[in-house]
Formats: structure tokens, sequence, C-alpha cells
């Protein structure tokens, strides 16, 4: 995500559409990066780009400039997710993921490029097995770089609510990655 | 000494323990750097999950995609155009039609999403009338006639230099009218037509908000756009609609 220049963020909580337009070119490549972290669903992070935008433009009049707007944006972002997510049965999806483990396991002399295919997609329905605000939490910590309190602020929780969601899923992550540290 | 936990770990592994002594204790000790070194191998997996890469022009797209509902979406509260928004305006000439509208819309999505009770102001004769009529024609003939309000409309606003006379209530009217129309052809699963009558959304949303005000750039765009295409389009659309009305 690029540094967004004070003055456009000004100039676009005035309501300048070609100042928005700005923010939207510098910051769409990051805001959908995590978007898919928090999905894993291409198609769903577009729309959950376009969506969180949207929410943007609605709300930067009330942006306080003296707080981070990647954060601001990074917020908006997770929450849209969160949103779509709670709309969204995972279960399903997860349940049919799952089987790939076996293939894994029980294929004799697997092809490396299918293993790390696998190894992704195991990764990802472990993510998936995480609850929202887990997940939220983990992606901004471990991708974004966001500290405790950044995410705390973000996603709405006390500083140490925030540390034990983390380590929570932490801990989740590691039981279901444990087993690919070998592969 | 206090038990180092894999918390602990994580908070170290993450660069947010308040204890700077704690890196030299795990460098100390061969079991926690082993234990620190599981956690960094098996949280380094999560490293696979690379996005799918997008485009230079992402941005871009991403921009053309949303553009059209800024429009219509509020930020702060010093624009003008968007407060009245809030607070839509309706002429009193169109305070009939629009009730008329709410009562066509309503019968027409009945079967489909649009329920509820009957419309406030639908009197029981013209509950009677639209009863009798088949849904498919009370659709075209009521979107006909929208048609050419707009055709009249819209051709006013692509020639003419002088935009103050009503244009902006008018065209909100049109535009809580073209919205149920929409609603209507959606719920009777005419998509043709109700994706022609979202196209012209746009245009009449910045048309009741007079975005062309102070803007020559933009009363340029909005003009042209109605000669390039819209007026065309509005027009070959009626003529279906007509067609269809005297086939049946």
């Amino acid at each position: 995500m690029k540094n967004s220049s004070q003055k456009t963020i000004r100039k676009a909580a005035a309501g300048d559409r070609l100042a928005f337009r700005e923010l939207v070119l510098d910051n769409s490549h990051a805001m959908f990066r995590l978007a898919w972290r928090m999905t894993c669903d291409e198609a769903a992070a577009e729309d959950i780009v376009q969506e969180a935008f949207i929410k943007a433009w609605r709300s930067i009049g009330d942006f306080r400039m003296e707080a981070s707007f990647r954060s601001w944006l990074h917020r908006i972002t997770v929450n849209t997710a969160m949103d779509y997510l709670r709309k969204q049965s995972r279960r399903k999806q997860l349940e049919v993921e799952e089987p790939q483990w076996e293939r894994v396991s029980q294929a004799s002399e697997p092809a490396r490029a299918d293993v790390q295919i696998d190894i992704r997609t195991q990764t990802q329905a472990a993510l998936l097995k995480l609850s929202e605000m887990e997940r939220a939490a983990l992606m901004l910590r471990h991708f974004e770089g966001h500290s405790i309190d950044e995410i705390a602020s973000t996603l709405n929780l006390s500083a140490n609510a925030c540390k034990q969601t983390v380590f929570r899923a932490v801990k989740k992550m590691r039981i279901e990655l444990q087993p690919l540290v070998a592969t | 000494m206090k038990k180092i936990t894999d918390d602990d770990l994580t908070l170290l592994y993450y660069g947010e323990h308040d204890d700077p002594s704690l890196a030299a204790r795990v460098a100390g000790s061969d079991e926690l750097s082993a234990r620190f070194e599981a956690l960094g191998e098996e949280l380094a997996r999560m490293e696979v999950l690379t996005p799918p890469e997008r485009g230079d022009d992402y941005g871009a797209e991403v921009w053309r995609r949303i553009a059209p509902r800024l429009a219509e979406e509020r930020t702060s509260s010093g624009w003008g155009w968007l407060t009245r928004l809030r607070a839509p305006r309706f002429s009193l000439a169109g305070a009939f039609s629009i009730t008329l509208v709410f009562a066509v819309a309503f019968f027409l999505g009945r079967e489909g999403a649009l329920t509820g009770p009957a419309p406030v102001g639908t009197d029981s004769a013209q509950a009677a009338v639209l009863n009798d009529l088949d849904p498919a024609q009370l659709l075209a003939t009521s979107v006909s006639r929208h048609l050419e309000q707009l055709n009249v409309t819209f051709t006013q606003f692509a020639n003419s230099p002088d935009l103050s006379n009503g244009m902006a209530d008018r065209a909100m009217d049109m535009l809580l009218a073209n919205r149920l129309y929409r609603q209507a052809a959606e719920s009777r699963g005419d998509r043709k037509l109700a994706t022609f009558l979202g196209d012209l959304e746009p245009l009449l949303i910045e048309l009741a908000h007079e975005a062309y005000k102070n803007s020559p750039a933009t009363q340029n765009r909005m003009q042209q756009e109605l000669k390039d295409s819209l007026l065309f389009r509005i027009r070959v659309m009626n003529k279906q609609l007509t067609d269809s009305q005297i086939s049946t």
C-alpha cells in the first residue's frame, strides 16, 4: 500500500472525486491482498475491495487526519470481509476441501508441484477454520505488520482481548501446520 | 523465574514482547531456542498464502467499477447536493404520478419481491383497475410512458444551455419512478428491461442532484452521453415496448 499524501486524502475528504480516484489507484492492490487472505476467494476479494472503497467514500469526510490512513482502509476492508464471511457458509466448502489432506498422505510419490499446491490448499483450509476475528487479527499481525494496539483498534477489541485472539489463532494454526513442516 | 510460555514466544516472534531480556533468555537456552524455532517454522508455512496477482491496471479497473456508484453515495456533510439527497425533493406536479408509479410497481411486483401492504395513496378504484390488467402489459405500458417523459427531459437537457427550469425536481421524480420500475422488472424476471433502466440511473442521479451545476465539463459529458447513446437507446426501447403492446 503506497503512502497516500495527506493533501490527496484531504482533497478526497472534501469531496474531490479525482483525489479519491488516486487513493483507489494507490491502495487497490494491498486491499485485494488483505481481502483475499481473509476469504481465500478471488471473486469475493474483488467484491470486498469495491465495497470497501464505496464505504470509504461514504465516510472519508469523518476520517481524522492525524490517524493512519492505511490502518483506516484496512479496518474498512477487514470489516467488509467479516460481513461477507458471516454471510457465507464456509463450513461446507471446508468439508469439500478437507479430503485433499488424505490425497497427500495417500499418494505414493507425489510430484513436487502437487505437494506445493496441496500445502497451499491445506494452509488455506487451516486458515478458514479460524473464526473471522482470529483470522483478521492474525492476518493483520502476520502479513500486514500491524501492532497489537492497531489491530485492537481495527477490530474494536481491548488490547488484551486482541492479544488473546492472536494467541488463539497462532495455536490453532500451529496445530494444523505442524504436519506440513516436515513435508 | 517466570516460566516462558508459547504465548511469550509468539509475542517475541512478532516483536511485541515488553520484556527486553526475553530474547537473550531464549537465545541462551537450547530448549527455548528449539521451541522458538519450531514456532517460526510453523508460522512460516503461512507464507504459501500468496494472493493471486492483479495486473498493473487493477486500481484503474476498481475505479471504473465503483465510479458510477460514488455519484449516489454520501461522504462529508459539506456536500450540498448530497445533503439534498437525504431529503429528496418532489415536485408537487410529480406527487400524483409518483403515487401512481408506486401503485403500479406494487401490483407488478406482488408476485415477486415487492410484497407488502398496498401503498398509501392507492384508492380502491385504482386497485381494481390495476387488478384487471395483464402484469406484463401494465409494465410495458407504464415503462413506455416513463420513457416518453425521460425522452422529453433528456432531450431538453441535451440541447438547452438554460438548465434553471425545474430540471432537477423532475429528474428526482423520474429517478424514483425509474427505480420502482426497475425493481418491478427485476421481480418479474425481465432482466433486459431491468438492466436498461439501471443504465439510466447514473445520469438521472447526476441530473437530480445538479452535478452539472458550476461544472461545464460535467455538463458537457452528460449532454454528450445522451446524444451519443442514451437518447437513441431510450427511443429504441420505447419502440420495442410499444410494439409488444400492439402485438398482445
